[in-house]
């Protein structure tokens, strides 16, 4: 997949607000691609809008071109991109409480998807749900098919929701944030699960996250956010041992260090820029340690670090 | 777990519900006894008119009703009777009042089910258009006619169309005929106008809640998910979303019958002359046919408890939430 | 000024029973010995003013960024605009118009199926001169600007005549209704229990009556009087509300600021007066506008079938009317009907209006 300048802007009655602001990166085959940044930088909206999936009256794509497989899901018909939806591309929302239908049994929701595009019939494609499931680390998959989502508990349905992304094999999962709702047991269990299904199905991810320490574990390569705009990309190795933008040296600091004894925890000072009403410049400046005088007037542009290893920042400028 | 739940739960709302038509029973008892003038004395004041002698009905009466007995005893053998099947004499048409009502139920029954059937149609098609194409312009004509639909008296719609259809444009003129079978092409002309006056309250009603139930469940999060699932737009709709919306909209559905239906069934089978039970218990009023009265209002309150029982077992069954709680 | 204003407004309850002390005195020397000087009814209206005042304005008076809020929130909506300005005009109507109309039982046969403004029409008359049915043009008269019925009543005068009654019943049955629901849900609420299981089981036997056919079983027993039919009404329709005001009570019981209040160590009846009773107030506010027009529409079916008051004439009378001349005088059913349809369409659209205006979540 190769993304390019995604703009999904709001347009509210308050004013517009400018949620994805010039992303643009490239997928290969077996890759995971994680998006990192604070809540409301504009990840969430950025996996959505890759499969069209934004609120239309509010949301609009403004402009881009999402490259998958000889087709621009940003402006291809309907049916082609349904056709994409679930089958080569599968999502995971962040919620699944209240992602899944309450009405319908896991069974069906799951059987639903594989019905549809692989048109299967109705023994064998319950024969591959439970297998999924039971993939996915699921206990007792089989009376499972018949609970409702509100019989599970949160680590359980959210195993349920990737089982369901998987019906299909799809070439690339996005999955947004799906260790940020679990507690930290079920958090490792999950990781474990994308790990095995990245080595086993070569599938390429689009992990969403705040969490540094699953980047580590299962990025590949990562694009730092900030405000809508991406700040850094590269390797995760090479992010997280030589950061170079502020903003991403400032997220690590800010995971405590268990052989370090400290009283505080270290923050970035300040909070995000109102979304409607954006300063001129470079959107981090007013937190920024380093800032410079030319960061309140100009927008930084992307400076190559080293090999696969972007920074958009005015420190850098210059920089071969 | 198992089904076992399902047995008890109706078996305690079976009980509930003669607990409740036993409550009902008896505030009937009370409101007759209370009232001041008792079955016995519209009677006489009917026979009266007619210059009969009255003391030897007096206490006929007296013996029947079991007037000279305590109030106890009168509350038992009226119940007693009730439940028997016993539930009196009406004096205006000289037959037992269960056979006056076993000959008229249908009729009101036949206009009750056309209507609720077109309102259902009707109404939910254009509550889950509505929904889907908020803020276009069939959503607001459509909330706009929901709202005179709400509001317009439905007696007076009645008269309306009959003004506007029978008198000026000379259609539909035809009245309900008993002689003929009920679903002769015949009544079914003479039902159109009554079904529609009826209908439009419960489809303005219906409309909205089916919009309003629908919007709820479309800003959903599985909304969502069966997109991203690649399901088409219309299965999305049809199925998630409204398999969602429909508990609530059946609920209310059910539960209006009882309080706003029978009481526009009632005026629209006055306004347009069907036989049926409104039509009955309007002329007992002005024969001072206390019986009839009294027993259509029992009817009408009885049905009303089975159509709540029933709506209450439906919804338990049909809610996955509930159930496995 | 303000100073007299804050103390009354403090001691509020003081001022009221003093105030109805008062009036009830002043109603009983008029009722038995002075010459009835006004109609009992106009000192309920006056009590009900002054209860209105201290107990609904003044406290919007004294918060006034609340009420200035809430205000903000009904103006954006016109159609509970226009809804209001209704009711106001049939509030005139109401109160101003018997002064200026004709007597609307006077019979005058000589006047009779005239037409409104604007409209003439063909009548068969039967002409004395030569003993036959001659085909006449009927125009209409300034006199009887909506025209009169077939036995030559003024339509007008009976119009306004149903808007009085009307309004009378819609606001006194829907008070009665409101005030015996509000206690009963508040009392079962609190009270909990066995007392709250009977009270609920009551209720539910009273709403499994359909509210129509228990109002003409009641009508039929006791007589169609005006009075009667305003208490029967009342004394009927109060389930609907004491169901919504139990549930809501409830959930406030168990709200945070409640359990903070009583950890602070508040009363009971403060928590009652201070807390549930405030928060409950916009929803009885929102209640009451939406119940009305269903009174209104009670009182004129009951009419409609024959049971209402025969002394006052009201649109359900005028419509019953109208019923039997759809064919020579297409008006008389017309005119009634099309101030009920209005008048309930009015109230809807103010009681939606408020509903929105005062539900936080609506996002207005």
């Amino acid at each position: 997949m190769k993304v390019t300048n995604l703009r999904t802007y709001f347009f509210t009655r308050r004013g517009v607000v400018k949620a994805v602001d010039g992303v643009s990166f490239e997928l290969k085959r077996g890759e995971c691609l994680c998006l990192v940044g604070e809540s409301g930088c504009g990840k969430t909206v950025t996996a959505l809008s890759l499969l069209r999936l934004v609120d239309s009256p509010p949301g609009k794509i403004v402009t881009g071109e999402v490259r998958y497989d000889h087709l621009d899901l940003i402006t291809c018909p309907e049916e082609e991109l349904r056709r994409v939806r679930g089958k080569e591309i599968a999502m995971i929302f962040q919620d699944s409480q209240s992602a899944l239908n309450p009405v319908f049994t896991i069974g069906d929701q799951i059987t639903e998807q594989i019905k549809l595009h692989l048109g299967s019939e109705e023994k064998e494609t319950r024969r591959q749900a439970i297998s999924l499931m039971t993939e996915v680390g699921m206990p007792d998959a089989e009376r499972t098919m018949d609970y409702y989502p509100h019989q599970l508990s949160g680590g359980m349905k959210q195993r349920v929701m990737i089982a369901m992304s998987l019906s299909c094999d799809p070439k690339i999962l996005i999955a947004d944030e799906p260790t940020t709702a679990v507690d930290v047991t079920i958090k490792a269990q999950i990781i474990d699960i994308f790990r095995n299904l990245k080595a086993k199905r070569q599938m390429s991810l689009i992990f969403i996250t705040h969490d540094l320490s699953v980047v580590a574990e299962i990025g590949d390569r990562a694009i730092v956010m900030y405000a809508g705009k991406p700040c850094e990309t590269g390797t995760v190795a090479e992010i997280l041992r030589h950061p170079r933008h502020p903003y991403t040296i400032g997220l690590i600091n800010c995971l405590p260090d268990a052989s370090v004894t400290t009283t505080r925890l270290t923050s970035i000072p300040g909070t995000p820029p109102d979304p409607i009403d954006l300063p001129p410049g470079c959107l981090f400046q007013s937190r920024c340690s380093q800032a410079m005088p030319v960061c309140v007037e100009k927008e930084p542009l992307e400076t190559i670090v080293s090999e696969r290893h972007t920074v958009i920042c005015h420190l850098y400028r210059g920089e071969p | 777990m198992g089904k076992t739940w399902l047995r008890d739960y109706i078996i305690k709302r079976l009980i509930y519900a003669v607990i409740i038509a036993f409550g009902i029973m008896t505030v009937t008892f009370i409101l007759i006894r209370v009232g001041p003038s008792s079955p016995a004395d519209k009677y006489l004041a009917n026979l009266a008119a007619t210059g009969q002698d009255v003391s030897q009905v007096v206490a006929a009466i007296e013996a029947r009703y079991g007037l000279d007995k305590p109030i106890y005893q009168q509350y038992v053998d009226y119940i007693a009777n009730l439940v028997q099947g016993d539930w009196g004499w009406s004096f205006s048409t000289s037959m037992p009042v269960m056979q006056l009502i076993k000959t008229h139920w249908i009729y009101s029954f036949q206009l009750i089910f056309l209507s609720t059937i077109f309102a259902t149609v009707v109404g939910i098609l254009i509550g889950i258009y509505s929904a889907v194409r908020q803020y276009s312009k069939t959503d607001y004509i459509a909330t706009f006619f929901s709202f005179i639909g709400i509001s317009i008296p439905n007696f007076w719609l009645g008269v309306m169309l009959i003004l506007v259809f029978s008198v000026k444009l000379g259609l539909f003129k035809t009245y309900y005929d008993t002689t003929l079978p009920l679903f002769s092409l015949a009544n079914l002309k003479a039902l159109i106008l009554p079904v529609v006056t009826l209908g439009t309250g419960m489809l303005a009603g219906y409309t909205r809640y089916t919009r309003s139930a629908m919007l709820d469940n479309l800003r959903k999060e599985f909304v969502r998910t069966a997109r991203a699932k690649g399901l088409p737009e219309r299965t999305v709709i049809g199925k998630h979303v409204f398999r969602n919306a429909l508990l609530p909209i059946i609920t209310i559905i059910m539960f209006d019958l009882g309080s706003i239906v029978f009481g526009g069934a009632y005026l629209t089978e006055i306004v347009f002359g069907i036989p049926g039970l409104g039509q009955i218990s309007f002329n007992a009023i002005f024969a001072n046919d206390y019986p009839v009265v009294v027993a259509i209002t029992l009817i009408g309150t009885f049905i009303v408890l089975m159509v709540n029982l029933v709506t209450d077992i439906t919804y338990t069954y049909l809610d996955p939430r509930i159930r496995y709680d | 000024m303000d100073k007299l204003v804050s103390k009354i407004g403090k001691n509020r309850n003081l001022v009221l029973v003093l105030a109805i002390s008062l009036l009830s005195l002043v109603g009983v020397l008029d009722i038995f010995l002075v010459d009835k000087i006004f109609a009992p009814i106009v000192y309920f209206y006056i009590a009900f003013g002054i209860v209105l005042l201290l107990y609904g304005v003044y406290p919007l008076y004294t918060n006034r960024r609340l009420t200035r809020y809430y205000l903000d929130r009904t103006k954006r909506n016109r159609l509970a605009i226009f809804g209001l300005a209704f009711i106001l005009f049939l509030i005139l109507m109401a109160v101003i118009g018997p002064f200026f109309t004709l007597d609307p039982t006077a019979v005058n046969f000589e006047e009779k199926d005239l037409p409104p403004l604007g409209f003439t029409i063909e009548q068969s008359v039967y002409d004395a001169e030569t003993g036959k049915l001659v085909r006449v043009s009927v125009p209409s008269t300034i006199e009887h600007p909506l025209g009169t019925d077939n036995k030559g009543r003024d339509m007008l005068a009976m119009l306004v005549s149903g808007a009085r009654v009307s309004l009378q019943v819609g606001l006194l049955a829907t008070l009665i209704a409101l005030i015996l629901g509000t206690v009963i849900g508040v009392l079962s609420a609190y009270l909990g229990g066995w007392a709250d299981n009977i009270l609920m089981r009551f209720t539910d036997i009273m709403m499994t009556f359909p509210f129509f056919l228990l109002l003409v079983f009641v009508i039929f027993i006791f007589g169609p009087n005006l009075a009667i039919i305003v208490l029967v009404i009342g004394l009927t329709g109060w389930t609907g509300a004491a169901r919504l005001i139990r549930s809501e009570a409830l959930s406030l019981r168990t709200r945070e600021f409640v359990l903070a209040s009583k950890a602070l160590g508040a009363s009971d009846s403060r928590l009652i007066f201070a807390h549930l009773i405030p928060n409950v107030i916009s929803l009885v506010i929102v209640m009451a506008t939406l119940s009305i027009p269903g009174v209104i529409l009670a009182e004129a079916a009951l009419s409609f079938i024959g049971l209402g008051d025969p002394t006052v004439p009201s649109w359900g009378t005028v419509l019953k009317a109208g019923q039997q001349t759809l064919d020579t005088a297409w008006w008389v059913a017309v005119e009634p009907g099309l101030m009920l349809f209005l008048t309930v369409l009015a109230f809807n659209f103010l009681g939606d209006g408020l509903r929105d205006a005062f539900d936080p979540k609506s996002g207005l």
